[in-house]
């Protein structure tokens, strides 16, 4: 959980380092710029990925070959930090998070779930564990087809996204909870918060706060509690709405601390981060450029997290 | 000034007591120069400078020179502007010593002493959309014996050697220099402490020593897999690293220098350290840059970080440097021992004991 936290902070650190570079004088450094934004992109894999202790922090790490990508493979066993609420620190890091409207009450502090992020996204480790946003936010286009069948198999993998399905992020009214595959009414056209489908079904496992998806199914039971026999059921699911499902959570969790910095970086985004080594991430690309060309300087709920993951690029777009 | 300067001085009798600097963007020529008398008895001009009236002056005087403080002098003789678009990090005069390079970021530019118009574009790794950009130039220089020949290093911790006989353009490198990351050291700044922030020939040409943030490496130019020689400067920073990243201080760019010898490697640290490698003896170590052990004819004594458990007296722990107080550039007398150190605002000569 620690290193949730260290990624969070160097997150912040590093957009502040590159806001900072705007308005300095001697012109924008492309080297340091270029670097904070590497650090950037660890920092932010490490936080989605929520993986192993270790992996990215220099210590005694037991295996710290694997690298943030590794694909197809479930997570072995969730680290013990899984399922236990994260530290209140990182509650109070996201002051912004909005309220959650009605919603079936919950066991585990629904806010505090907010704050692990990645957990579940992660929680099915293998699609998410490239751990990066663009590719959730792509995967999350192309499951709303399939969302319908998901639908009634939910069950616990439901009510674990009940709370935060009603709830958008971006003050869209929540609207069609329901339906599946509707996009749902947000008023705004280029808002892209996923209508949760499965809200009616019955809340998620008690020991398990709604955000903390990956405790409740991932790869085989964490602490929590949540039916055992559920789990081999969810993880499936669980991969196709860990994404969208982490995305909204990254966004959420992002958007309060960065608001200024979005507003102020604007325009669209896109760039290293996203062209990063892995081959994958070219569909992941193709998807995003149209959305994001669509809607410059938007600040909303869509892709926040790539906002402010990305910003440098706007310093290096700037040259 | 708050741009940066990079200077360098040429050392070569048709050149003599010329240096060139760059102020970001822009490369200058100097010609500095020692004046340590100057005319007195001017006949239309009193002591102050001013104009005399012709009409007052009833006699006339040879004028002489006359013995003065002795006082240091920059003209600059030589402006090569507008080829560059990023920030210039290193400038590199070439053993032909008609040409020179300059490197930015992105680009590293050719040119002739003479012309100040026109540059050749030599290395651009300037990617077609900006977005795709995942490293930048970090230093370059030329080989000191082979005219043709010249490195760069990379933010990526890698080197490059380039032919220029080989075209144009030399994006194709000869050799590429690159050690495979150790995964046991993987952390969130693994990518900044491999920057290279200095590279440099050694005076035989046979070797290239690299500074990134923690260590010095040597590196034989027959071998590309990995250097050589690999020096620890101040490990003890490696659990620090994200305290230093929060105050900017893992961005700063150490300079490192071989002795006339090239037996002997030099960089500098943080509390005004700066240490010293015998790559023979294998023996290191760490001296200090301060106006208290600095009174002339000091002998300077050696310093030790203390790294955990009990700190020994004179030793110094890791949280009581200063890291304001950082030795950035450092000089090496191509072949006497003497040596020059920068510590912020001050430059300290230092020499051999002399029995």
């Amino acid at each position: 959980m620690e290193f949730k936290l260290e990624a969070h902070r160097i997150v912040s650190i590093s957009l502040g380092k590159i806001y900072n570079s705007r308005v300095q004088r001697g012109g924008i450094k492309l080297h340091k710029n270029l670097l904070v934004s590497l650090v950037l992109r660890s920092a932010r894999q490490v936080y989605l990925s929520d993986p192993c202790p270790g992996l990215y922090l220099a210590g005694p790490a037991g295996s710290p070959a694997a690298p943030p990508q590794q694909p197809g493979e479930p997570a072995a066993g969730p680290p013990a930090g899984w399922g236990e609420p994260p530290p209140p620190a990182a509650c109070v890091a996201w002051p912004e998070t909005e309220p959650q409207p009605e919603r079936p009450a919950d066991p585990a502090p629904p806010r505090v779930g907010a704050a692990e992020p990645a957990a579940p996204v992660t929680g099915a480790g293998d699609a998410l564990r490239a751990g990066e946003m663009e590719e959730a936010e792509a995967a999350w286009r192309r499951v709303e087809g399939p969302r319908e069948a998901a639908e009634g198999g939910a069950g616990v993998f439901a009510g674990a996204e009940g709370p935060r399905g009603a709830r958008r992020h971006c003050g869209c009214p929540p609207g069609g909870e329901d339906r599946p595959g509707a996009l749902g009414a947000c008023p705004r056209v280029d808002c892209r918060c996923a209508p949760r489908p499965a809200e009616d079904e019955p809340p998620a496992p008690p020991a398990v706060g709604p955000r903390k998806r990956g405790a409740a199914g991932v790869g085989g039971g964490p602490a929590g509690g949540p039916a055992p026999g559920s789990s081999p059921l969810k993880k499936p699911r669980r991969n196709s709405e860990e994404q969208p499902g982490g995305a909204e959570e990254e966004e959420e969790m992002e958007t309060g601390n960065v608001a200024n910095l979005i507003s102020i970086f604007g325009s669209s985004f896109s760039g290293l981060l996203r062209k990063s080594p892995g081959g994958g991430r070219e569909e992941a690309e193709g998807e995003e450029s149209g959305p994001e060309a669509a809607e410059p300087g938007q600040i909303c709920c869509d892709k926040p997290v790539l906002r402010d993951i990305n910003p440098w690029s706007t310093a290096i777009v700037a040259f | 000034m708050e741009e940066d300067i990079d200077t360098r001085k040429i050392n070569n009798s048709f050149l003599r007591d010329h240096s060139y600097a760059t102020e970001d963007k822009t490369v200058k020529l100097w010609k500095v120069s020692e004046r340590d008398k100057r005319p007195e008895g001017y006949n239309l001009k009193d002591e102050e400078g001013r104009l005399r009236d012709p009409a007052t002056i009833t006699t006339l005087r040879v004028p002489v020179l006359r013995p003065m403080d002795l006082m240091v002098e920059a003209t600059p003789r030589r402006v090569f502007a507008n080829a560059h678009t990023y920030h210039i990090n290193s400038i590199s005069v070439n053993s032909d010593y008609e040409t020179y390079m300059s490197a930015d970021d992105l680009r590293i530019n050719l040119w002739n002493f003479e012309i100040t118009n026109q540059s050749f574009n030599i290395v651009d790794i300037k990617p077609a959309n900006m977005e795709e950009l995942t490293e930048v130039i970090t230093a370059a220089e030329f080989h000191p014996h082979h005219c043709n020949t010249f490195v760069y290093s990379s933010s990526k911790g890698t080197i490059r050697l380039c032919d220029m006989r080989a075209s144009a353009l030399c994006d194709r490198h000869t050799k590429f220099f690159e050690e495979p990351e150790d995964p046991s050291n993987r952390s969130f700044f693994s990518e900044i402490i491999s920057s290279i922030s200095d590279v440099k020939f050694s005076h035989s040409g046979r070797y290239i020593m690299t500074r990134d943030y923690l260590t010095v490496k040597v590196w034989d130019l027959n071998m590309e897999n990995r250097p050589i020689e690999t020096y620890q400067v101040h490990d003890y920073l490696r659990s620090k690293l994200c305290s230093l990243y929060e105050n900017d201080c893992i961005f700063d760019k150490f300079e490192c220098v071989w002795n006339g010898s090239d037996s002997v490697i030099m960089t500098g640290s943080y509390n005004n350290f700066f240490r010293m490698f015998d790559r023979n003896t294998k023996r290191d170590v760490t001296l200090e840059a301060s106006r208290e052990n600095s009174k002339p004819r000091a002998i300077l004594k050696p310093r030790k970080v203390c790294v955990g458990g009990k700190r020994r007296k004179d030793e110094i722990s890791v949280d009581s440097l200063d890291f304001s107080k950082k030795i950035l550039h450092t000089a090496w007398h191509p072949s006497e021992n003497i040596i020059a150190v920068a510590a912020t605002n001050n430059l300290y000569i230092f020499q051999d004991k002399v029995n």
